[in-house]
């Protein structure tokens, strides 16, 4: 199963470089909101630990539904996906090896972003390996839930409405988690970074395990 | 393979039954809880509000499990008859969270002041009534019977994870929300002997009008599939 998901991530990202714009448009996302942060919050509480992760996360939220939704969208045109699914092997690879690939473009889009926030809102971050600890496992809880909804919406009446519908009240306890992780990380408190990191892991384990096992069955 | 055809379910035939002892029980459980049931020292009669806020709250959670055990039963056997369990339980799951969040604000206005706050239980569950609507949303749209089952069955199961968080919500965050009175793990519920036993009537016939709904609604369902699974074969 290993050598299908990585065929399927590696095809999916190979697209994303010939054609990238869901990656362009969760880049612009991205960037646009850290610029409009402190304008609009001003920079004295849009620099504040919990201000800042809440908005990030909320931001990496929505660029990697965009990016898994332009992934799909590619997939429906010219019915392309009927290839995918004839790939020999069961259909879970298919899920893995999308939410691997999402995983991937999502965790470029947050490297920039993070970075970006850091500089421009002059962050001074205190745990920078716990940060980077709750930024990987951030992108692995959100992707098996985002990649599972837009599985359950493919060929849905209102597919761009439906999945954050489903999507966004499925993910509000690793958004809390990442959020509260992430601050915890930026102002030096380990204790609740780990914390945070372990229920962003149990998550994480949960979603994949059942992504892997039930979602197969309703790709079609 | 799906069936084509509706088997009738033991509970269809208990129908008027079910019915009948949901009301008679619901009218013992409005006595005790208005005139039997003694008014709190603490809260007044405010409280009583508890009567129909925690059996509206199991019964919520009761709902979602249903949903969860009929979409691993639709999924395992493809019998449509856990597809028409799966969507009836979800729309009075809906109703009672609903109801759930509706009678937990009235009794909030008085002891704590606000209608609403951002406490993490009362968050929870209204990211649990708007997953059950995003279910309900998602069987809308879609048009084939047994897609449309597969994909809600799929949903039904990986939702049910909310329903620990709402619980126990109170336990691991800072929660304005009292901790669990009667659903306490590993202890018994902290609650006066005579309130107790008007809430467990109360909890008995709220699941009595549950199931009375349920198997109403199930039998609509499964006309409803009927025609659908007549008309493609």
């Amino acid at each position: 199963m290993i050598d299908r998901t990585l065929l399927v991530a590696l095809r999916e990202v190979f697209a994303e470089r010939r054609h990238p714009d869901g990656l362009v448009a969760a880049l612009t996302f991205t960037g646009m909101v850290v610029l409009l942060e402190s304008l609009a919050l001003g920079p004295g509480r849009a620099r504040q630990p919990d201000v800042a992760s809440g908005i990030f996360w909320i931001a990496i939220l929505f660029s990697a539904t965009l990016v898994s939704q332009r992934s799909f969208d590619r997939d429906l045109e010219d019915d392309a996906i009927d290839a995918v699914l004839a790939l020999p092997g069961g259909r879970d690879a298919i899920y893995a090896g999308k939410v691997v690939a999402l995983g991937m473009i999502t965790g470029l889009v947050a490297v920039a972003a993070g970075v970006m926030a850091i500089l421009l809102l002059s962050l001074e971050i205190a745990l920078p390996l716990h940060l980077v600890l709750l930024l990987a496992l951030g992108i692995v809880a959100l992707a098996p839930v985002i990649v599972l909804v837009h599985v359950l919406a493919l060929r849905v009446r209102a597919r761009v409405a439906v999945v954050p519908i489903i999507a966004f009240p499925m993910l509000t306890p690793q958004l809390v988690a990442a959020t509260q992780g992430t601050a915890a990380a930026i102002s030096g408190d380990a204790t609740a970074a780990l914390g945070w990191a372990g229920l962003l892991a149990a998550f994480a384990l949960v979603y994949t395990v059942l992504g892997v096992t039930i979602v197969p069955a309703a790709i079609e | 393979m799906i069936e084509t055809t509706a088997s009738p379910f033991p509970a269809i035939r208990l129908r008027p039954w079910l019915g009948i002892v949901a009301t008679a029980l619901a009218s013992i459980a409005t006595w005790m809880a208005l005139l039997w049931a003694p008014t709190d020292a603490a809260q007044g009669d405010v409280y009583r509000v508890i009567y129909v806020h925690v059996p509206t709250a199991w019964l919520a959670y009761l709902a979602f499990v249903v949903v969860f055990l009929a979409s691993i039963g639709w999924l395992w056997t493809r019998r449509p008859w856990f597809d028409a369990l799966a969507v009836s339980s979800a729309e009075i799951g809906v109703l009672f969270t609903g109801l759930f969040i509706v009678s937990g604000s009235i009794w909030a206005k008085p002891t704590w002041g606000v209608w609403w706050t951002w406490d993490p239980r009362l968050v929870t569950t209204a990211i649990m009534f708007l997953m059950y609507l995003g279910y309900l949303l998602l069987r809308s749209l879609s048009i084939d019977f047994e897609s449309r089952a597969t994909r809600a069955a799929v949903l039904g199961i990986i939702a049910v994870v909310d329903i620990p968080i709402v619980h126990l919500s109170v336990l691991w965050m800072n929660s304005l929300h009292q901790l669990p009175t009667v659903m306490r793990i590993g202890a018994a519920p902290s609650l006066d002997r005579t309130m107790g036993m008007t809430l467990g009537i109360s909890v008995i016939a709220f699941t009595f009008v549950y199931l009375a709904l349920l198997v109403e609604r199930m039998s609509i369902e499964r006309v409803r599939q009927q025609r659908v699974l007549e008309g493609r074969s």
